[in-house]
């Protein structure tokens, strides 16, 4: 209730002050000749869609090096940054086969088929820009393009920091949506056979991208 | 295709997370129609003429021109190319730099060059990933980070190292001060708190009775270098001190070096 009362007595002394402060001022400015009739521009700024990051999911085949070659499936989730440079994070799954140290006798996992996941990072450059003209009245954007990075793959709980190279073809049947082709290389040092060695993983897989 | 139906399936008989996550995606979708029936941008064209190219690259064929004065719609941006479609329904890509010099409809004074340069201050999330080393082991690591003030930014790292012996992973924010922001190469100083995790080797005979996994905090210190390459894309290279926190009695510090590529998004 004071609070309130406190208010009123200010908001009316703050009406007072200025009507006081008015009729001391001794004469009033020269009236401007031409009143000023500013209208505010509405400044919108324009929404446009953007669509640089490409989420997908592939499917191919990944031959591990003295462990067979298996089907392979996983999802990408990549950024444009400009025309030339791409940024993309690839997570994946495939199996590992001991079958032909099986048949020898000396198993190397605990089953003949084992889980392999994989993920990397890796920067991608598109190289060869161009079209692919199906028939007559169609044809679609396409580039080539090179990608490499690191990560690491993991089977047998051994995890191993892979490197990876690889190059693929890029067609975009709409400008959302892109089909992809590519082999890569996935190296990773490997002891499992005795010896720390270099081993070469080739992954052959085909992807299908929308864009966001 | 296939997810699809089964979740819409899944829903009608009983809920379950699939369900869920097909119903948001499906909400996601029609958000997405829904916001695509704006209408689309309008500019004047103050160039001689914008080159319409077949694709979003300065490699892909010029096809046709849209003409001074003439009014374009711009449909969607990809990296920095522009589809517009012209007054005579054609359809292609225009450069930024071409784009740069038309008049947006809302003011004449406003060049769309001003707007996408408010747009690109705008930005302030950033994410990149690097590799490096941790004494001696590879270490691959990625972090988002977060522009709070022009002079610092607030980061979450995680970071693995698979060595010979062990498999570390490493989870922490870190609150990064760049003393020169605008400047090309620009130095920066961060310091950063969080947990490690430490695993042996599988194949590793380990003495009978020792952890599994170890545990614990991590504290950090680094400083390094960021090379901005163009508005979006720059290079930072770091050196950085872990400290990490093994028990109330026993600390170990580990060295890395690292480089790598971010962005701005």
């Amino acid at each position: 209730m004071a609070n309130t009362t406190i208010l009123g007595m200010l908001a009316a002394a703050s009406a007072i002050v200025p009507a006081v402060a008015a009729a001391q001022s001794p004469q009033p400015g020269p009236e401007p000749v031409i009143p000023a009739q500013v209208d505010r521009r509405d400044v919108r700024v324009p929404k446009i869609k953007a669509n640089d990051v490409e989420i997908g999911a592939f499917a191919g085949l990944l031959s591990v090096q003295s462990f067979g070659t298996k089907p392979s499936a996983g999802l990408r989730l990549g950024y444009h940054v400009t025309e030339d440079y791409f940024i993309e994070g690839t997570y994946g799954r495939s199996k590992v086969s001991d079958q032909a140290y099986r048949r020898l006798g000396i198993p190397i996992f605990s089953s003949e088929e084992i889980p392999l996941t994989y993920y990397n990072l890796s920067i991608g450059v598109n190289l060869f820009p161009g079209e692919v003209f199906v028939g007559k009245d169609f044809a679609m954007t396409s580039a080539v393009y090179l990608v490499g990075g690191v990560g690491n793959v993991k089977f047998n709980n051994e995890g191993h920091t892979a490197f990876n190279f690889g190059i693929g073809i890029r067609v975009l049947p709409k400008d959302w949506l892109s089909v992809r082709f590519e082999f890569r290389d996935h190296m990773f040092s490997s002891d499992l056979l005795g010896k720390n060695e270099l081993t070469h993983n080739f992954e052959v897989t085909l992807g299908l991208a929308a864009y966001f | 295709m296939r997810m699809g139906a089964g979740g819409h399936y899944a829903y009608r008989t009983n809920p379950t997370p699939l369900a869920g996550w097909c119903l948001f995606a499906l909400f996601a979708l029609v958000a997405g129609g829904a916001w695509a029936e704006e209408p689309n941008e309008r500019v004047t064209v103050a160039d001689p003429y914008l080159e319409l190219h077949t694709g979003p690259g300065r490699g892909y064929p010029i096809f046709d021109i849209a003409q001074r004065g003439e009014s374009v719609e711009i449909l969607r941006r990809h990296t920095d190319w522009f589809k517009v479609r012209t007054a005579r329904r054609k359809e292609g890509w225009v450069s930024r730099a071409q784009m740069e010099a038309t008049l947006t409809e809302a003011g004449e004074k406003k060049s769309f060059r001003d707007v996408l340069f408010e747009d690109y201050l705008a930005r302030r999330m950033e994410f990149g990933f690097s590799f490096g080393r941790l004494r001696h082991d590879p270490l691959l690591s990625a972090y988002a980070g977060y522009r709070l003030h022009p002079n610092f930014v607030g980061e979450l790292t995680i970071a693995q190292s698979t060595g010979d012996f062990s498999t570390t992973s490493l989870y922490y924010v870190s609150l990064v001060s760049q003393p020169f922001p605008d400047s090309r190469w620009s130095p920066f100083f961060s310091l950063g708190a969080g947990r490690f995790t430490n695993a042996p080797k599988a194949t590793l005979v380990t003495p009978s009775g020792s952890p599994a996994e170890t545990h614990g905090g991590l504290a950090n210190a680094a400083i390094g270098l960021r090379y901005y390459v163009s508005r979006q894309f720059f290079l930072r290279v770091e050196a950085r001190r872990h400290v990490a926190l093994i028990n109330y009695n026993s600390a170990d510090h580990y060295n890395e070096l690292s480089a790598g590529a971010a962005f701005f998004f």
